[in-house]
């Protein structure tokens, strides 16, 4: 998160406000989001702005530039206030890299205590906080503070543009690192009244990978001792009014799960076979139906379009990579997805019950998905209404040709006769 | 040209989960301004009829049927008349079919 005071002290009006990040960070760069704040300090309003990938000038080593549009651009000598989001994954590197049961987990992150910035700056500080106060170590550019679990970097007065000072901090992190390497989701849409979601899964615990043997004893006797930086439950956050929830892995049904409704939301608690521990994987499907009119709608123009969540339901995980396929009706035509961050697209056929020639499927994939992405999207399509009958006539029909065949048997004469 | 200046300050919360912000997403259907352009689709016959209308269908469609059998078997060659035969058999393949889709829809096979 960073807040910034922006001035113009060039000649003419900007409208635009430029972010620069080194290499190894935008690898890892999920999401930036960016408001203009406007007001004192109680009434703040807050003004989305949008952020989009450019080439910036004079960068070094090939940093990756954002560009924020300002709503007005600023004129000389005015300043505004901004305030940027980027959420970065995989930035702890667990150290050491193997632990014991009985270690906590130790991680490293590296960063610059200043802002990489195409322009030069007046001012800054920056600010680090930790889960624990337990930091092992940290590299002191001065003026350095530490203060419980807050590191503070700065204030740090007249910097050229593009200065970069590495920082290493040291310290103990033992929150689950619950990492889905793979997701594929898939949302078939039956017009007689249901949404149906498959959703597969590939869990990794992203943390210092467990040396030596895992003694379930220890475990269960002396919890907060042993396997500190393990988890053995995740949440799954779906839309009320979710049915026919099933969730099952390759052996079968994984019967310790919890399923809790209610009018506004439903949590599914599952719990893998085993706890995880770093370096150890689990694949499971989670499936469930949804009703229609929920999320199916029509729009003045008579499209028809989905409004569904992009993202992964389990709250606190990150997705390496996430495949959304949207399974649409047999009929429909022209898909097209409206999505507020770029994914890659293209189109699939499945075939699925009932089916003649198939069935339009919609897939969508994105890397480096956080929870921020957990927004609504929407996959408009024409279809028509006729369309639908198409599956009761098939097995009318076949019915018929039953009937037909046995009226033709009875009728024709096969018999050899004389005359 | 701009220059950053005055309290640039960055926080940093140091883990896997993100700060939680405002208010968490929920995907629940759209606000109400948007709801206002647009009506949801909805399945063509109420969908706590199905089962129902399956039982219905295909009993009326099985009664059909016993009578195209049973005029088949009681008539001979030469009484049999062959569009009574096609009628019947057209109205019992059309309540089957339709009570064959309803089961399936009932059965939670949404096809």
């Amino acid at each position: 998160l960073s807040l910034s005071q922006v001035e113009n002290t060039g000649k003419a009006a900007a409208s635009d406000v430029l972010l620069a990040f080194p290499p190894t960070e935008a690898e890892h760069l999920a999401e930036v989001k960016a408001q203009a704040a406007s007001g004192k300090k109680r009434k703040k309003t807050y003004a989305h702005l949008i952020v989009e990938p450019t080439d910036v000038p004079d960068a070094p080593n090939g940093a990756k530039g954002f560009r924020l549009a300002l709503h007005n651009p600023l004129s000389p000598g005015e300043t505004t206030t901004i305030e940027v989001l980027y959420m970065l994954t995989h930035s702890m590197e667990p150290f050491p890299a193997e632990i014991s049961q009985s270690d906590p987990q130790l991680v490293y992150y590296r960063d610059s205590a200043y802002i990489l910035s195409p322009y030069r700056i007046k001012q800054q500080t920056t600010f680090i906080k930790t889960p624990s106060t337990n930091v092992q170590s940290f590299s002191r550019v001065e003026p350095t503070n530490r203060a419980g679990m807050e590191l503070k970097y700065g204030p740090y007065e007249d910097l050229p543009a593009y200065s970069y000072s590495p920082v290493l901090v040291h310290f103990e992190n033992n929150n689950p690192f619950a990492v889905v390497e793979e997701l594929v989701r898939e949302v078939e849409i039956s017009h007689w009244g249901n949404l149906q979601i498959t959703e597969h899964y590939t869990l990794a615990h992203g943390g210092a990978k467990l040396k030596g043997v895992f003694s379930r004893v220890d475990y269960q006797s002396r919890p907060s001792a042993s396997g500190v930086s393990s988890f053995k439950n995740l949440l799954a956050r779906l839309p009320p009014r979710v049915h026919s929830v099933y969730y099952r892995d390759e052996i079968g049904n994984i019967s310790s799960s919890r399923l809790r409704t209610d009018s506004r939301k439903s949590e599914l608690e599952i719990e893998p076979r085993y706890p995880l521990f770093g370096g150890w994987k689990s694949t499971f499907i989670i499936g469930y139906g949804l009703p229609l009119e929920d999320f199916l709608f029509e729009s003045t123009d008579g499209k028809r379009y989905l409004n569904f969540t992009f993202g992964c339901p389990l709250s606190g995980t990150v997705v390496d990579k996430l495949t959304l396929k949207v399974v649409l009706p047999e009929g429909s035509k022209d898909p097209s997805a409206v999505i507020p961050f770029p994914v890659e697209e293209h189109m699939e056929t499945k075939y699925s019950y009932l089916d003649v020639v198939g069935r339009p499927v919609l897939v969508l994939e994105k890397k480096n998905v956080v929870p921020e992405h957990n927004i609504p999207f929407q996959v408009y399509y024409t279809f028509n209404p006729i369309f639908m009958l198409a599956e009761p006539l098939m097995l009318v029909s076949t019915v018929f040709f039953l009937f037909a065949s046995c009226v033709a048997y009875l009728h024709i004469d096969i018999s050899i006769r004389k005359g | 040209q701009l220059r950053l200046s005055v309290n640039a300050a960055r926080d940093f919360t140091l883990r896997i989960q993100r700060q939680n912000r405002a208010s968490p997403h929920s995907p629940s259907p759209p606000p109400a301004a948007a709801a206002m352009a647009s009506k949801p689709v909805t399945a063509p016959v109420p969908i706590t009829w199905y089962p129902t209308l399956a039982v219905f269908m295909l009993s009326i469609g099985l009664l059909i049927t016993a009578s195209f059998f049973i005029y088949e078997a009681t008539s001979s060659r030469k009484t049999r008349s062959l569009p009574k035969e096609l009628t019947t058999g057209a109205l019992a393949s059309f309540f089957l079919g339709f009570g064959s889709l309803f089961l399936l829809l009932a059965s939670g096979v949404y096809v």
